[in-house]
């Protein structure tokens, strides 16, 4: 079976910059795959890449074993997206909202009728049916953002910090959505900066580092690859510091600097 | 949520594929055309129905019958702007093809070009005043190319220039076939065609002028050549321009005037352009030569359409045009070491870092608001072109009959040059966004801050009125009367500070947020419908005040009295203004809640 997300050489550059750098990721079918990185370091640009809103500088990507620039519009009925920004339209309501993006995926009528009332029962806005999405608070968006990216029941999610703003309660009930997704075979390919979410739901981690995929494997894989002091397995946030916290030369890069703001009562 | 929380174990889960499938690419049917474009055409109704029922739901009905009032006024006044050219263009066709001068077909086909390029460019910031729709937001769906260039060019027809344009050639068409009717299909058929070159046109200066602008040297290399284009114009002279007929007498021999010798066909240039090949195409001739020139002008329609195509796919594939990185991939900078400093008092953070010279002439909060819209500015070289392009259109009017009425021109000039300036008066925090929380929380008087916005908006607009009074001084053939300049001076104070005042009111009780995307496309914000045109009706009314003026000096023979009218509205526009500042910070605590809700949410 193929990968269900295949970068080869994946570049980026913007001028002078080099966003992402020579990326080979493999995301194979079923994965709840876990992409870190600090800020800045390449985890937006390449999710933009990968679902076909940003033109990679150079290298290919194959989504379910498909070239993503040959088949761009069919892929795109595959995956399901909640962008960086989230990417609304605010002077819909959010069953407005969910229909125009179930037809725009192609479902019938009556389905995109059906799964609008489930989705907005499940993620409890139901309730504000004459709300305008721009009044709707940050975390009612991020969940109406992810109701409009499973509407078409995709085999490939990408989700760029999908609970960043959701409460508790309602973080709880998407976590549930979303590992019933992988039961029933989806890939998720998820961004977050909250480690103890990705430990808890990711099966495999890749970390990108200043444009360079610098980890990829299983949690398992990933701790056998960094040397532990003691017995005590190492935590996700562990990992991650001791691969991003130092440089090629074995220094601290992503470490607080020692200096004080002196100035600071 | 807490009733999800009870029912967790057993939540209905949205109907998902069965239970497992292996995640493999499988080429679906493709998903028909119809069914997205309607998709599409109703969201697009229902965000336009929504904005009304918005305005209801928010107490603002006296707003929504007010905009049914502003649009019954102002309506017809618009449509005079369609109606006018089109009386005028089948006029002049019928005129061209009954008394048997069809080459003067050309300059009416050229003007309509003109005239359509003309409203696309200046209207382009009114459009998406009414509008907030962003085409290139639909790119992540599963969009066929060639369904998103349909979108694209569907999605922008209503717009003024292209009912103008095409109201005006269909007038055409209709004069030409009123006066030979064997000519009336070919005239409807080639102009259609000439409809749509126009309509491609000037979408393909519209993507490729934003692919051009993307970057900063680019926005200076083509401020550099509007300024070039400007200044060599000066240069020149089309009056020493002999373009002869290739045999014969000319009809109408070249005269001192270049608009008459545009009217009258003189540029024979014109017949290698779309114009000429429209002509020729529809006049009668020898059948080949007819098809050849029909042929041509399908070159030049196919040639707007594959330019603007090729770009719009460059975007369909995911190009990004900016000269940086997207924000979320900054670039990562190496720890500095920095020299430890006294600590300053908490006060003082605020402006210490950013006040330097000024720090003499204007108080330290203004120093530092002005440094910030400097900087602003100077990042936003679409402003500098913002400015320029009026200036252009300025010079190539003024060079016709209207440089012997210098009076009229003057007024016209500086009136259109500073009207879409002035429209960003009316939201001067919508580029802050959720910035403006720190002039809530800085311990600064907002009166401070409104005011080095206001100085930072005057010198903008000083400058544009200065340079087209230059303009007009440079053009006009005759000398200006001092009694118009002193009351042109007059009237321009009253305008600013009129429109200062009722801007920075609006600004404070509606303000919009202004994305940077949108200020480098040179999109004004989104503002309510109602609020929009408002501000239309009363940037208009302020610049239209010259015609009663300009009526009443002429019946009483007296060119003074517009001094007399001027002075004291100009003197209780600066009242108006102060007294607006001196209440300002009132003003912005009352209106809190609307900072919050509009510029500070995502």
């Amino acid at each position: 079976m193929p990968a269900a997300i295949e970068t080869t050489s994946l570049t980026r550059r913007f001028g002078d910059f080099t966003a992402v750098d020579n990326v080979n990721l493999t995301v194979e079918a079923g994965q709840f795959f876990g992409f870190l990185g600090p800020n800045g370091a390449g985890k937006s640009t390449t999710i933009k890449m990968l679902t076909g809103l940003l033109a990679p500088t150079s290298g290919t990507i194959r989504i379910l074993g498909a070239d993503l620039t040959q088949n761009s519009a069919e892929l795109k009925r595959q995956i399901g997206v909640v962008p960086e920004g989230m990417a609304l339209f605010g002077r819909l309501t959010a069953s407005e909202y969910l229909r125009f993006v179930g037809r725009m995926y192609g479902l019938d009528r009556a389905t995109t009728e059906q799964r609008t009332a489930e989705l907005l029962d499940f993620m409890s806005l139901a309730d504000e049916q004459k709300k305008l999405v721009t009044d709707f608070s940050h975390g009612m968006q991020k969940k109406l953002a992810l109701a409009a990216a499973v509407i078409h029941g995709p085999k490939v999610l990408f989700l760029d910090e999908p609970f960043e703003g959701v409460d508790a309660i309602a973080a709880g009930t998407l976590k549930q959505m979303l590992q019933r997704m992988i039961a029933r075979g989806a890939t998720i390919f998820l961004t977050s900066h909250v480690l103890e979410i990705v430990e808890r739901l990711c099966t495999h981690i890749g970390i990108i580092h200043r444009g360079q995929l610098v980890a990829q494997g299983s949690i398992e894989q990933l701790r056998a690859g960094v040397a532990s002091s003691g017995s005590v397995p190492l935590t996700l946030e562990q990992i991650f510091l001791e691969i991003v916290g130092t440089d090629r030369t074995g220094n601290l890069a992503a470490t607080p600097p020692e200096q004080e703001l002196s100035w600071l009562s | 949520m807490a009733q999800l929380d009870d029912r967790a174990a057993s939540a209905p889960i949205p109907s998902q594929p069965a239970p497992y499938q292996p995640a493999q690419y499988q080429p679906a049917p493709a998903i028909p055309a119809a069914t997205q474009l309607l998709a599409i055409a109703w969201m697009r109704w229902r965000m336009f129905a929504n904005g009304f029922r918005r305005q209801a739901a928010s107490g603002k009905s006296a707003g929504f019958v007010l905009s049914i009032l502003l649009r019954m006024i102002l309506w017809p006044i618009l449509a005079l702007w369609v109606i006018g050219p089109a009386i005028g263009a089948a006029f002049f066709a019928w005129r061209a093809i009954a008394h048997h001068h069809p080459e003067r077909l050309i300059p009416l086909l050229a003007g309509v070009a003109i005239l359509w390029q003309f409203i696309a460019v200046n209207g382009t910031s009114m459009a998406a005043t009414l509008s907030t729709f962003e085409p290139a937001s639909l790119l992540r769906f599963p969009l066929r190319f060639g369904r998103y260039l349909l979108l694209r060019l569907l999605l922008g027809l209503l717009t003024p220039s292209t009912i103008v344009g095409c109201l005006v050639l269909f007038a055409a068409a209709l004069g030409i076939g009123i006066a030979d009717s064997s000519l009336a299909p070919a005239a409807f058929f080639v102009l259609a065609i000439y409809a749509a070159l126009n309509i491609f046109f000037s979408r393909m200066i519209a993507v490729w002028l934003e692919r051009w602008l993307a970057t900063r040297r680019a926005r200076e290399i083509f401020g550099a050549l509007m300024a070039f284009v400007f200044i060599g114009f000066q240069y020149f002279n089309f009056n020493r321009l002999k373009f002869r007929r290739p045999t014969g007498h000319p009809a109408h021999p070249p005269t001192d005037s270049w608009l008459l010798n545009f009217l009258n066909g003189n540029y024979h240039f014109l017949n290698w352009l779309p114009p000429g090949f429209a002509t020729n195409s529809i006049v009668p001739g020898h059948a080949l030569v007819r098809l050849a020139q029909f042929a041509a002008l399908l070159a030049w329609t196919a040639l707007f359409l594959a330019a603007f195509a090729f770009r719009l796919h460059r975007q369909f594939l995911g190009e990004y045009i900016s000269e940086g990185a997207p924000r979320t991939t900054a670039a990562a900078s190496t720890p500095r070491a920095f020299p430890r400093a006294p600590a300053p008092t908490p006060a003082g953070v605020f402006n210490q870092q950013l006040t330097t010279n000024n720090q003499q002439l204007f108080s330290p909060t203004i120093a530092a608001c002005l440094r910030k819209e400097w900087l602003y500015l100077r990042g936003n070289s679409n402003q500098i072109v913002a400015m320029l392009t009026p200036l252009v259109f300025v010079f190539l009017f003024a060079k016709g009959m209207l440089a012997r009425h210098p009076s009229y021109l003057l007024t016209g000039a500086i009136g259109y040059s500073l009207l879409g300036l002035m429209a960003a008066l009316y939201n001067i925090f919508g580029a802050d966004g959720a910035g403006v929380q720190l002039y809530l929380l800085a311990p600064v008087r907002l009166r401070d801050v409104i005011l080095s916005k206001n100085i930072a908006s005057l010198a903008l607009l000083g400058a544009e009125a200065v340079l087209a009074w230059c303009v007009v001084a440079a053009v006009a053939t005759v000398p200006i009367p001092l009694s118009m300049q002193i009351s042109t001076f007059l009237w321009v104070i009253f305008m600013l500070f009129a429109n200062l005042t009722l801007g920075t009111l609006r600004s404070i009780q509606a303000p919009r947020k202004i994305s940077i995307a949108q200020a480098r496309r040179m999109r004004s914000p989104a503002t309510g419908k109602t609020s929009g045109l408002l501000v239309l009706a009363i940037l208009f009314g302020s610049i239209l005040l010259q015609v009663p003026v300009t009526l009443i000096c002429r019946h009483f023979h007296n060119p003074w009295l517009a001094v007399v009218i001027f002075m004291p509205l100009a003197a209780v526009a600066v009242a108006a203004y102060a007294l607006l500042l001196s209440n300002a910070d009132r003003l912005i605590l009352t209106h809190r809640d609307t900072f919050a809700q509009e510029l500070c949410s995502d």
